[in-house]
């Protein structure tokens, strides 16, 4: 292959590279929410369990196929996958390992640059708006408002309103290309080298800070730092009898640790034969655990229960936009010295947002260098202009960040299982387990304990298609019912009013912890205790009938007009912004198959050995 | 803060600082 070689620099920096790339927003906002609403402390038992038996497990195989595919001379996810799934349908699938982190990069700069916009807002003093509202609800209401401008998720186009929002996007989106177009060693490696320790810096000052509050309020004993943490590790046992428990643990594990995101596969395909993998992805592994767990576990709930009190906290922080963005904010006005923390907080977020950000355009422009054989300035040049076509399409239709959230949930999450389900069966099966792990040791500085396996080949595929079916039966179905729509819909409200003694009944049930009692009914009834995330059923996902059937034996119960639940139509429209994210998505996976096949065909009338048919020495 | 909670944290916390430690230790001694 006629391209420009190139390769990391140092050790160290691959690993900093890829701990960048892992290292995001997920690990500071989404992980302790996530935590606290699922068992708390107990939560992590299947985070732990899920991460030695899926994160490890596919994170080696995915930096040993890398490797491996780099010595035979290719740092595409297409052309490692046809090497390592020995044939074009591997190779087809491995497009989605381009259009992965590409189409995450449609939307994650937006996010990116709304984490630089608030480090700016902090530094330059203009976020004092919130600390001037008088109440924590007030100041929540400021912070909504605020969070609504600098997104421009209000409206769609690009009005006056937007200013904020297109200015700190060109920054950002400035800021990748730069360092992407400088090249791997020195553009990312030399990128993560220094941002990396200074995101850690920051978030480490931050963490004091956090952790020496003490109780800032005399007159509210109970919003403490011991009960901000109390509040995150609190285990509830019980929880773990729930699979929703185990679904949300292994979500957790799998998109935090960016496996089976086509970014590793590549970064890891630079490497020299040898460099070591075992050690190198493990480090990379445990730098975003201990982000996850020890800085993100630690601040951002803690901070929230201190100055905003238990019931704030769970009412503003249900999602990472919310968390971030809406109840952050008010924290850091409460908080002694709120501006300057401010300012190191979103510019530690704005750090592990780009350092993710700039790994995910790289699969995408060795795939067009190889595939087209491009230079690798036109190669660059043609990322760039997809990159800006998918920021331009997210910015433009911001209402109600419907088309982000759209591509978030079908790239950005239903994908990374396909990709890790093909990466774990072409390395386990298909290559050969055996065969696999000698490539692994070749030049490892330690070596896969024996009963990895026994892990890779049998227990990770299978505990990874028992979390896909069980996040395709909990998640997608909504995420269809919003591009196609349904007319059958309907909503299901209770008439307490209607049917006291009915009403008087259920309650005393849930009360007596009766476990007949159909969690949906319990979710409409029950106010949740203090410290617990109300359960609210989702009425489009559940069966009714058996729901109803169930009302109906409850003394009480009045069949005729005034029932106790009522059920009226409510059908739901398609969403265009879901269809026309979904018009993007497969307008760039078209082009990006369109391009493996081109590629199939070139390498092909090179003579290479696309099919990894020899050894390695003679491809 | 309940012994639980502390207990969970606690562990938690440090197996995976102790895991970073060991790897970057492990980095640097055998680059």
């Amino acid at each position: 292959m006629a391209q420009e070689k190139q390769e990391w620099g140092t050790r160290l920096g691959v690993i900093l590279a890829v701990s960048g790339s892992a290292v995001g927003l997920g690990n500071f906002l989404r992980f302790p929410g996530n935590a606290a609403q699922n068992g708390g402390g107990a939560f992590m038992i299947p985070y732990f369990i899920a991460l030695l038996l899926v994160g490890f497990p596919i994170c080696w195989a995915e930096w040993t196929m890398g490797k491996h595919g780099g010595q035979r001379g290719f740092h595409s996810a297409p052309a490692i996958f046809g090497i390592w799934g020995k044939g074009s349908t591997a190779r087809l699938l491995g497009t989605l390992a381009v259009l992965l982190p590409l189409g995450v990069y449609f939307y994650y700069t937006m996010i990116e640059s709304w984490c630089l916009n608030y480090a700016w807002q902090y530094a330059s003093g203009a976020m004092s708006v919130v600390k001037e509202a008088a109440t924590v609800p007030e100041q929540v209401a400021v912070s909504a408002e605020l969070f609504d401008a600098a997104t421009g998720s209000a409206a769609n186009g690009l009005g006056d309103v937007k200013t904020p929002a297109v200015t700190f996007w060109l920054i950002t989106f400035a800021i990748n290309i730069f360092f992407v177009f400088r090249g791997l060693s020195k553009g990312i490696e030399t990128f993560c080298r220094y941002a990396m320790p200074a995101m850690l810096v920051c978030a480490v000052l931050v963490l004091i800070r956090v952790l020496t509050l003490g109780t800032p309020d005399p007159s509210a004993p109970e919003q403490s730092v011991a009960a901000g943490l109390n509040f995150m590790w609190n285990p509830k046992f019980e929880a773990l009898l729930d699979f929703e428990t185990w679904l949300a643990a292994s979500g957790q594990i799998f998109f935090s640790l960016s496996v089976g995101f086509g970014i590793i596969i590549n970064y890891a395909s630079y490497m020299r034969k040898k460099d070591d993998v075992v050690l190198s992805g493990l480090t990379g592994a445990a730098t975003n655990e201990f982000a996850e767990v020890a800085l993100g576990g630690m601040i951002t709930l803690t901070a929230s229960v201190v100055f905003l009190g238990v019931a704030a906290t769970i009412a503003n922080t249900g999602g990472t936009f919310s968390t971030g963005f809406t109840a952050l904010p008010v924290v850091f006005a409460r908080m002694p010295a709120g501006r300057l923390f401010g300012t190191l907080w979103f510019f530690m977020l704005f750090l592990a947002a780009i350092t993710s950000s700039l790994s995910m355009l790289q699969p995408a422009k060795a795939f067009f260098q190889e595939a087209l054989g491009l230079t690798h300035r036109a190669a660059t040049g043609l990322v760039a202009v997809l990159a800006l076509g998918g920021n331009v399409f997210v910015l433009w239709f911001s209402e109600g960040l419907t088309a982000l959230d759209t591509i978030d949930f079908w790239i950005g999450t239903f994908l990374i299982f396909i990709v890790a389900m093909v990466q774990i069966i072409c390395f386990a099966w298909i290559f050969g387990i055996d065969k696999g792990l000698a490539l692994a040791h070749d030049g490892a500085s330690i070596r896969v304990p024996r009963i990895f396996r026994f892990i890779m080949k049998y227990v990770s595929p299978t505990f990874l298609l028992v979390i896909f079916i069980g996040f395709c039966i909990d998640s997608v179905p909504d995420k269809v019912r919003a591009v196609i729509g349904d007319e059958a819909a309907v909503e299901v409200a209770w008439n307490e009013a209607a049917s006291p003694a009915w009403t008087a009944e259920v309650r005393s049930r849930i009360d007596a912890e009766d476990s007949e009692v159909p969690a949906e009914v319990i979710g409409l009834l029950e106010t949740p205790a203090e410290g617990e995330a109300p359960e609210l059923p989702n009425v489009f996902a559940n069966s009714w009938d058996g729901i109803l059937e169930w009302a109906q034996e409850v003394p009480g119960w009045s069949a005729g007009s005034g029932a106790p639940l009522t059920t009226s139509p409510k059908p739901i429209a398609p969403d265009t912004m879901a269809i026309y994210a979904w018009i993007v998505i497969l307008t760039t996976l078209a082009l990006l198959l369109a391009v493996a096949v081109v590629g199939q065909r070139r390498w092909r009338a090179q003579g290479l050995d696309i099919d990894g048919r020899l050894p390695a020495e003679e491809a | 803060m309940t012994v639980e909670a502390m207990l969970l944290m606690t562990l938690s916390v440090s197996s995976v600082t102790v895991l970073a430690i060991w790897c970057y230790y492990k980095v640097f001694t055998t680059d």
